[in-house]
């Protein structure tokens, strides 16, 4: 396990840099940093200063090194809109970012455990085509379109809930269940097609001869079985979730970290958007290796291999 | 079952003929004027007349343009760049993915670094930061989403090719002097390559939406252009006046995604591609 654990942390340091890596070197492309770091109307006087300001006149080696060292202390710059560290202004929405990825994930979670259980028990082969012909239409309704068709319905014919912003709980409904309506899809395909192929394991014919239910062989037997990938994919959305909100945070104007990366797309507010790209990926990776590291602990097939 | 699969079929076709009959069709019509302003009939709601008597079928927008023509225009871009997009993807998948698994070693190890690199960033905030510093031009957005979408067809052909080279066919081929770009490109490829279409075809929805999805936060297709993406997020100021300046890019957008993705699903095997389930548009 400690093999396991050293060999893992290694490899999501060495995306870490190579994020930061990447970063770098994108900005470079994007042409001189001062002319994308400074407003249009600076004095050359102005540049000059940013330039030796920024070590800009070193060699690129250099620059990369002190990006990097900087980068780790947590030092992306300072925002040119704020006036405040990038940083700073990135963890700030991270809370609005977990309340709507959390809520919908768990949201989703349940819902799909419940729908799929329950449309299993049913034993009805219909009502299960039925249902999962619902969630394959609700995967190819793009959440922008899908958030936006909810404010019409709810915010602006019926008017029973607000469409924008962050506040109580009726804020939370809309957004939520855009996200998580997407998520119940995915893991009712995912969970209803582990069950089917628990369905023709031998155990599951000799647990019906030994003369057991429908309903005993499904939650004793099956479900143990079919939850294991769920877990998986489960993990990898919520991460995706938390840096996927991008668009459902737009849609809604959820001031969370998505929407202040997009709005300082728009400003051309770099420090922010570094900031704001490297602290999702951070938590992105960091949920990636609890996930691993609960699996190889789990299933011990996984820390030997 | 089969039952089911052929409704779904033909649901898929009939919503891919319908945005098929928009974008070659509408063009044609004498009505056909994406870029027309005419502020005087401005957020006409569907079939109203304009200030000269027209009839608008799909309403105009704020500036009075035909939305009927700038859909058809929009699908043609989208098509466009989707379809390049997943070009470009599928070369580079392909070639890192059968190079990484012929050669094994480290250029495998490089090669599938690189992808774990990518896929431990969310894509839609990769484009998002890549468009940001590199801008966002039609041609543009064809490479970097192609760019940012190669792992999908990188794995499988490694995957395959990592069988595929020790099959007596290739094996053969190796001891008789076959160089490795002559085994790649005559056993490997032709065998990888109908899997390959199947990634394709699961990939095109997904990049349209992603395609949309940029141009909806701004950072995709570029105005004047149109593309749905834009006219969703336009029309979104308007949902008190005329809801339909978004709806109906968006119906549009989803009978072309839902239709990639109902007919990829029934034609291939059901149960059969674990790829589908987890498929994740933005």
């Amino acid at each position: 396990m400690a093999g396991f654990l050293t060999r893992r942390l290694l490899q999501s340091l060495l995306t870490l840099l190579g994020v930061l890596t990447a970063t770098f070197f994108l900005v470079r492309l994007a042409g001189d940093p001062t002319t994308l770091l400074l407003p249009v109307e600076a004095t050359p006087d102005e540049i000059a200063t940013f330039r030796t300001a920024l070590g800009l006149d070193r060699p690129l080696p250099v620059q990369y090194v002190k990006f990097l060292t900087h980068a780790l202390e947590g030092d992306f710059g300072i925002s040119l809109r704020q006036r405040t560290p990038a940083l700073e202004l990135v963890l700030e929405r991270l809370p609005a970012t977990f309340e709507l990825a959390l809520t919908s994930f768990i949201l989703g979670l349940a819902l799909a455990f419940a729908v799929g259980v329950s449309v299993r028990l049913s034993g009805s082969a219909r009502l299960r085509t039925f249902v999962m012909w619902i969630a394959l239409a609700r995967q190819a309704i793009p959440v922008f379109w899908f958030g936006l068709l909810l404010i019409l319905l709810f915010s602006v014919t019926l008017r029973w809930l607000p469409s924008l912003g962050r506040g109580g709980i009726t804020h939370l409904i809309l957004p939520a269940i855009t996200l998580s309506t997407y998520e119940v899809a995915l893991y009712l395909r995912l969970f209803n097609s582990s069950l089917a192929t628990e369905a023709k394991q031998d155990y599951v014919r000799t647990a019906f001869a030994k003369g057991q239910s429908r309903s005993q062989v499904l939650i004793k037997h099956m479900l143990p079985n079919a939850l294991l990938p769920l877990v998986t994919i489960a993990g990898i959305n919520l991460g995706l979730l938390l840096g996927g909100t991008v668009v459902t945070e737009t849609v809604f104007s959820w001031p969370g970290v998505g929407r202040l990366i997009v709005q300082s797309v728009s400003q051309r507010d770099y420090p922010v958007i570094i900031a704001g790209v490297f602290v999702v990926c951070l938590i992105f990776m960091m949920i990636n290796l609890i996930i691993d590291l609960l699996y190889a602990y789990l299933d011990p097939r996984v820390r030997l291999a | 079952m089969i039952h089911r699969m052929t409704f779904t079929t033909w649901l898929a076709i009939a919503m891919l003929t319908a945005v098929f009959l928009l974008i070659t069709i509408v063009p044609w019509l004498s009505g056909y004027a994406p870029y027309k302003q005419d502020l005087a009939s401005g957020l006409l709601l569907p079939f109203e007349r304009l200030e000269n008597g027209q009839l608008s079928v799909f309403g105009t927008d704020s500036l009075g343009r035909d939305i009927l023509s700038r859909m058809a225009l929009a699908g043609r871009v989208s098509l466009f760049i989707g379809l390049s997009a997943v070009a470009v993807s599928m070369v580079v998948g392909v070639v890192l993915g059968l190079l990484a698994g012929y050669f094994r070693g480290w250029t495998e190890t490089v090669i599938m670094g690189f992808a774990d690199l990518q896929l431990s960033i969310p894509r839609v905030l990769l484009l998002i930061a890549v468009t940001a510093m590199l801008g966002s031009t039609v041609v543009n957005l064809m490479i970097l989403l192609g760019l940012t979408s190669w792992v999908a067809y990188g794995r499988v052909a490694r995957a395959m090719s990592l069988s595929l080279r020790e099959r007596e066919f290739v094996l053969s081929a190796i001891t008789q002097g076959a160089t490795p770009a002559w085994n790649i490109r005559k056993h490997l490829l032709p065998n990888v390559l109908p899997q390959m279409v199947i990634v394709g075809s699961f990939e095109l929805g997904q990049i349209i939406v992603l395609e949309a999805a940029l141009s909806y936060l701004g950072l995709g297709i570029q105005p004047p252009l149109p593309s749905w993406g834009l006219m969703i997020s336009e029309g979104q100021s308007y949902l008190e006046i005329n809801p339909w300046l978004s709806v109906l890019p968006g119906l549009a957008l989803f009978m072309l995604v839902a239709g990639v993705q109902f007919l990829t699903q029934s034609l291939t095997a059901e149960g059969e591609d674990e790829r589908s389930l987890t498929v994740r548009t933005v």
